[in-house]
């Protein structure tokens, strides 16, 4: 936990300068999740707003300062699957293609022959972007919260309320589709947006 | 084989992707913007819950009316308390009713054809 409970509680009843501290707390970390699950720098903020706006309107229902990470956590999925969600709505093309360029990186990084620094974390920006978008939105925030930020199933579990089991094959799954689109991509293919099967949403 | 080396990239692939997409500072309009949108949702909600008390209220009104509809006139009558038969039977004695020709069944009286 990085606030006190205290805080927390300090928040749930009306203070508001408690609730600044609690977003003063988190918003660096919750910014830097969402922008990892929605690929898009200049709508982070605004994501990141909805999140606490959010949670300032539903702290009353915390209970146990155990699940209040898992459950910002929650919020954060939410809001990002949310966004996702009417951006794929706005333009459906957008997760689709590898330009040229990703597609010379994709064999730059399987080769290894990269050149600047910043010019390879923005080339690993677009690949990991573009290899995501072949999954939905749904499994794309389920692996980018295990692969990139490191949750554990039994964080994954608070997050969704659904048993490790489920979890796991549905991880198993997306992330077999995401290694197809890469191997498809490091033989020169453009990895398009599959048509899947919907899930139920989860959590 | 091949396939595990590509897990393998795939692996390194998303261990660098979280540095390539560091934590982003906020800018310094985030908390103001914050609370103008908490605020924006506070008057809603305020304005929905002003519109909600005017319309319980109004209908809690109009029940207090249909109730005093309901009420008053039977309780003006206390007099009335059975079916509408007997209620004619007592305002109109037996002698005014046949005078109208609506003669009270007599079961002694012999039936005629």
């Amino acid at each position: 936990m990085l606030v006190e409970f205290e805080q927390i509680q300090k928040a749930q009843a009306g203070d508001d300068a408690a609730f600044n501290q609690v977003v003063a707390a988190y918003r660096k970390r919750i910014l830097g999740t969402i922008a990892r699950l929605i690929g898009r720098p200049e709508d982070v903020e605004d994501v990141g707003q909805e999140v606490f706006l959010r949670l300032y309107y539903s702290l009353d229902q915390l209970r146990t300062p155990e699940v209040f990470e898992p459950w910002l956590y929650r919020l954060t999925v939410n809001a990002s699957y949310d966004y996702l969600r009417k951006q794929r709505r706005r333009s459906e093309s957008r997760m689709s293609d590898l330009s040229e360029q990703q597609v010379m990186m994709a064999d730059a990084v399987a080769g290894g022959k990269i050149s600047t620094e910043d010019q390879r974390q923005k080339q690993v920006k677009e690949l990991v972007e573009s290899l995501l978008g072949s999954v939905s939105e749904q499994d794309r925030i389920l692996l980018t919260l295990k692969e990139v930020e490191g949750l554990s199933l039994k964080e994954l579990e608070k997050i969704y309320s659904v048993n490790e089991n489920a979890l796991k094959v549905r991880l198993f799954r997306a992330r077999q589709r995401v290694l197809s689109a890469f191997e498809a991509t490091k033989g020169g293919a453009k990895p398009g947006r599959r048509k899947e099967k919907k899930y139920g949403a989860m959590g | 084989m091949e396939r595990w080396d590509s897990e393998k990239e795939l692996d390194a692939l998303f261990a660098s992707y979280k540095s390539a997409v560091p934590d982003p500072d906020a800018s310094a309009n985030f908390m103001p913007e914050l609370w103008g949108r908490i605020d924006a949702r506070r008057s809603v909600t305020l304005r929905v819950r002003k519109l909600t008390q005017v319309f319980v209220g109004a209908a809690a009104a109009l029940c207090l009316l249909f109730a005093m509809i309901e009420v008053v006139p039977t309780s003006t009558h206390p007099e009335v308390h059975g079916t509408y038969v007997d209620m004619l039977a007592a305002t109109h004695p037996a002698d005014n009713l046949t005078a109208l020709g609506i003669a009270p069944h007599d079961p002694a009286e012999p039936t005629t054809k």
